[in-house]
């Protein structure tokens, strides 16, 4: 897998290497900035001001606001926020294998099951701990 | 690679060793006898018994000298385990995930050690320093270690960020992560390729802690609990230098001569620094982590001048430095706290301990028939050799000359000052093996061969 | 096999004493070593005198070049005979003092002991540096252990002065080393070394420093007198009778056939300046003192002036006289030491003005210490007389000095203010009346007797015949001067 990281790519690197070949990105740079530029220049022209109290509140899905962000809460949402993401990350893992499942044949398939061994360890282990149990 | 998927298997098994394993002394015991496998898989390795037949499409390589030193770091795990897996008890639950720890600890160290490709070095760096972050806040009800973690932690991802910079404009410049030096013959010399070689400097500066890139050593040094700081400041340490001696030397030395120059400077202040600071600490744990910056000083001449001297010194350096810091280490971690009064008196009430750290002492500080002195010697004669720097070696022994005042002080307070009787207690196996210790750092300081013949 | 006798059987007797618990056998296992090694070194001048006996050569650390080569010549028999004599008498004179933990304070002398002998044995610069630092080691330990209140400091001063010079002599060192042809740290491929003048010279400050230290020369003297006014006796005979000579011994042995031009260079412009400089300001400090101990810490000084000139007048005379006054200075300051330790131990003082009209009351004692001080001040007759004579005759008729006058004249002058101060000394302790101290004072016991009989018939035996010394030391001194001298250089 890290021996794909190895290719060759001073070829790429010789075909771009005259600035000119850099102008249509110059161009697109160009046009960002000025049409970004252009319509916050007219909004701000050409909108109504009225500045209530209300518009300078942190704005929650039409929810009224209270309380500071900044509240203890349960270490277990971190947890399981911390464990999703884990576990998210490992799924994409399956994509680039999906596509190249054919070529890759046997070696593909115990090195691909070897990952899940491992997260599946790790996933063993978590449960073993406690990680997943909501009520103390 | 026998050691390298040994430890890795052991790591996870230390893992699960908490829900199987209820008494800790059952963990400790797997830990040591896991231990011991690993150094006799990696003895096997270098006599040619391999376990596992793997293409590591030339991204590793493990020639002698990385057996030899992935041996020395198992050994000096080993005895890290019998000084002071047990005072690990008091530090918090999870005793057997420190375990774990120090198992993946030791994978990434024999990545470093073992490393051709910049990735597998990258890798190395990041296996060793995540779980070093999560030892350093393992005491999580102290504030110090949680400050010293999220320190370590912030500062370390900078300094990785740097490396992975480096490596990148290495790459750019050469189309290749492998680090020989043909790589770089090949490339034309380039700002982009010296300055990729200059980031790498500078992040590994940083994984080593010499100065100006030392900051972050004596805090983290200081609020890690003593426990991991002796393994932290010593064993991970000689993996660092050697992850960067291995990288300089085996890539970089055609351009030798664009590099040297600032890994001299950078001695000399990491000499100055870390010796000159330490003379001001009160507390034992905070001097010994400035000690340990001085003594990145002398272990970088390795870097500086490549030889037969620098490699055997080197080796010779580690096992001296490692033994001795983790001697002192070991007895500071039974103290109530690591101020100076604490080892007041301590020649009276505990005669052994305090001539074994003597000795020690005595052996950081390189004074004749310590091992201590044979290793500085070995370095100063590899610059020596090289010719040139001869301020940096006048320079250095001054710097040592003023390393004598602080290691001095601990032996004239354990000898020469009354106590108000608090003392530590102690099994006579831990006298036993101190002073078995101490006697290898004589050893050592009087024919360093018996460890140096299995450089061969 | 009798230079390794010299430095194992204290070493070994040393280790084992550590392990001894009773302060009477420590005490007598330490004397039997020390008149054993006194007895080995004594035969290895006479009976053994064969060159296969006296040296040893074994295989030690080859990849760095250096060997565990250890051998006797004439300089060295002369230092070790110093050393060897001196523990017996220290261990005999201060017999009657007892120490806390005595077997450790026995094990470290008998330890400083191995470590002077092989400094004075070694043939592998390596191999001295080792025992160089290995006789501070325990030198260390005994002063702050046993010494007086402000031991600590003192020690601690005294320690990190001399290993910061060792240090510096360690570069050196491995300079020369790397510039040997056959990478060795042995004596003969450093007498063979032709090194660039500029390159010599500053060889010859990082050396010289750490020698400088050691003897110790004006300016870097200040260690001297707050440690041997601070460590216990026994160890100031140590460290004034034998531990100085290390470093006029290194100068002789490593510096100066090593170095020859720099050497040449330094040796009367610097060297005798500051040896002149120091020589008359320990003795004008000297005669202000109403202290013995810290009256004899600068006389020492005084005197070592002398020698380092002499060293650098590089003439035969004053070569061999260095060599002999190596060994009558080591005797002669060890009987004031004795004499010191007595009073202090008695009387608990050792001020002038607290004692007073011993003549009566010691007469022994009187007797002994009178003839010590003149042998100090190098009245004829004397061991002093001889190796000063030497020295002044040498420095008179050097060949590369410009002002052999200058110089020979103001060491004149020292050796008249030291009889100045000596007699000084003398007078106020045995003459005058008896202070309220000295009212009831008794004679020195038979311990003390024997030891100051010895010593003063050494001194008498040295005066009077000083032909075997001048005979031992002469080949050796040939052939430094032969490595050493500009002059003999310049005509090969």
């Amino acid at each position: 897998m890290i021996h794909l990281l190895q290719i060759d790519i001073s070829k790429a690197v010789n075909e771009v290497e005259n600035a000119g070949s850099y102008l249509p990105i110059a161009i697109q740079l160009l046009l960002v900035v000025g049409l970004i530029g252009l319509m916050l220049l007219a909004s701000h022209k050409l909108g109504p001001k009225r500045n209530t109290s209300d518009k300078l509140e942190g704005f929650a899905c039409g929810i009224e606001s209270h309380g500071d962000a900044r509240k203890p809460m349960a270490i277990k949402y971190f947890l399981v926020a911390v464990l999703f993401v884990l576990f998210d990350v490992e799924v994409i893992f399956f994509y680039p294998y999906a596509l190249s499942f054919k070529q890759l044949g046997w070696d593909g398939f115990w090195a691909v099951m070897m990952f899940v061994g491992f997260f599946l360890c790790g996933f063993i282990y978590i449960i073993k701990k406690g990680a997943l149990q909501w009520e103390d | 690679m026998n050691a390298l998927i040994v430890t890795a298997v052991l790591g996870v098994m230390m893992m699960f060793s908490s829900i199987v394993l209820k008494r800790n002394s059952a963990i400790r015991m797997l830990a040591i006898v896991g231990l011991l496998f690993t150094f006799i898989a990696n003895v096997l390795d270098s006599s040619g018994v391999h376990f596992f037949s793997i293409n590591i499409k030339g991204m590793m390589h493990f020639d002698q000298f990385a057996y030899f030193f992935i041996s020395i770091s198992i050994f000096c795990t080993f005895i890290f385990f019998l000084l002071s897996a047990k005072e690990m008890e008091r530090i918090g639950v999870n005793y057997s995930e420190y375990f774990a720890l120090i198992f993946f600890i030791l994978c990434g160290i024999i990545l470093v050690a073992s490393f051709t490709s910049l990735l597998i070095l990258f890798l190395g760096i990041e296996i060793i320093s995540i779980p070093l972050y999560i030892l350093t806040g393992s005491d999580k009800k102290n504030l110090k270690s949680n400050e010293a973690s999220l320190k370590y932690f912030l500062l370390g991802a900078f300094s990785t960020g740097i490396m992975l910079m480096g490596i990148a404009l290495f790459y750019g410049s050469t189309g290749s992560f492998s680090v020989e030096n043909s790589v770089v013959i090949a490339a034309t010399t380039s700002p982009m390729l010296l300055i990729g070689i200059l980031l790498l400097l500078f992040s590994m500066s940083f994984k080593v802690s010499a100065a100006p890139f030392h900051f972050w050593a004596p805090d983290v040094y200081d609020g890690a609990p003593t426990v991991f700081t002796s393994f932290m400041a010593t064993i991970v340490k000689a993996a660092a230098f050697i992850a960067f001696i291995r990288l300089f030397s085996l890539a970089f030395t055609p351009l030798q001569d664009r590099w040297q120059l600032i890994v001299a400077v950078i001695i000399a202040l990491t000499l100055f620094v870390g010796n000159i600071t330490a003379v001001f600490q009160q507390s034992v744990k905070r001097m010994l982590a400035y000690s340990s910056i001085a003594q990145s000083g002398f272990m970088l001449m390795a870097l500086l001048a490549f030889n037969t001297f620098s490699v055997e010194g080197i080796l010779l350096y580690i096992v001296a430095y490692s033994i001795s810091t983790m001697g002192i280490f070991s007895v500071l971690v039974k103290m109530k706290d690591s101020s100076l009064e604490e080892f007041n008196g301590f020649a009276k009430h505990q005669p052994v301990l305090a001539v074994a750290l003597t000795v020690f002492l005595l052996s950081l500080a390189g004074i004749p028939l310590t091992a201590g002195f044979l290793s500085k010697f070995y370095m100063l004669k590899a610059v020596m050799h090289s010719g040139n720097f001869l301020w940096l070696i006048i320079f250095a022994v001054l710097m040592a000359a003023v390393s004598v005042y602080y290691y001095f002080r601990i032996i004239q307070v354990m000898f020469f000052k009354e106590s108000d009787s608090n003392t530590i207690i102690v099994s006579t196996s831990f006298k036993w093996l101190l002073s078995a210790l101490a006697i290898i750092i004589i050893v050592l300081g009087v024919y360093p061969q018996l460890l140096l013949q299995f450089l061969v | 096999m009798i230079a390794l006798l010299l430095v194992l059987l204290p070493l070994i007797t040393g280790v084992a004493t550590f392990f001894l618990r009773k302060e009477n056998a420590a005490k007598k296992l330490a004397l039997l070593s020390s008149l054993a090694t006194m007895v080995i070194s004594i035969l290895g001048l006479t009976l053994f005198n064969k060159t296969e006996l006296l040296q040893f050569s074994a295989d030690w650390l080859p990849g760095l070049g250096t060997k565990f080569d250890i051998r006797l010549d004439g300089m060295g028999q002369l230092l070790c005979l110093l050393t060897a004599i001196s523990f017996p008498l220290i261990f005999i004179s201060t017999w009657q003092r007892t120490y806390k933990n005595a077997h450790n304070f026995f094990a470290l002398m008998l330890l400083a002991q191995a470590g002077l002998m092989g400094v004075f044995l070694a043939m592998d610069a390596l191999v001295f540096y080792f025992f160089w630092e290995l006789a501070l080691i325990p030198v260390y330990f005994l002063c702050s252990m046993w010494g007086g209140e402000k031991r600590i400091a003192a020690t601690f001063k005294f320690f990190i002065y001399t290993f910061a010079g060792s240090v510096l002599m360690l570069v050196a060192l491995i300079y020369l080393q790397t510039q040997t042809v056959d990478h060795s740290f042995s004596i003969n491929s450093f007498y063979q070394l032709e090194i660039k003048n500029d390159i010599q010279n500053w060889l010859f400050v990082l050396m010289f420093i750490a020698f400088a230290i050691k003897m110790p020369l004006f300016p870097f003297h200040t260690w001297q007198p707050d440690l041997y006014e601070q460590s216990p006796t026994s160890t100031t005979m140590v460290l004034s009778g034998i531990m100085v000579k290390m470093g006029l011994f290194g100068v002789i042995r490593w510096l100066l056939p090593t170095l020859p031009s720099a050497s040449f260079a330094y040796g009367e412009t610097t060297v005798a300046v500051l040896a002149v400089i120091g020589m008359l300001y320990a003795s004008l400090l000297a005669m202000r003192q109403n202290d013995m101990k810290r009256l004899i810490a600068y006389s020492s000084i005084a005197h070592i002036g002398l020698m380092v000139i002499a060293i650098f007048a590089e003439t035969q005379l004053a070569m061999q006289g260095v060599m002999i006054q190596l060994f009558s200075h080591g005797i002669n300051i060890i009987g004031l030491w004795i004499i010191v330790e007595w009073i202090e131990r008695k009387y608990g003082t050792t001020k002038f003005s607290e004692l007073g009209g011993l003549a009566q009351k010691a007469p022994v004692m009187s007797i002994l210490f009178v003839v010590i001080a003149l042998a100090n001040i190098s009245l004829p007759l004397t061991n002093g007389f001889v190796g000063e004579f030497l020295m002044f005759s040498g420095i008179f008729t050097s060949k590369i000095f410009t002002y052999q006058i200058v110089i020979t004249a103001a060491a004149g002058v020292c050796i008249i203010l030291s009889a100045v101060y000596m007699l000084r000394m003398v007078q106020k302790i045995i003459y005058g009346n008896t202070s309220a101290i000295t009212a009831n004072a008794t004679d020195i016991g038979f311990n003390e007797k024997f030891a100051l009989s010895i010593i003063a018939l050494l001194i008498l035996a040295v005066g009077l015949f000083p032909q075997p010394i001048l005979d031992l030391t002469q080949t050796t001194a040939t052939q430094i001067l032969n490595e050493a001298n500009i002059l003999h250089l310049l005509k090969k």
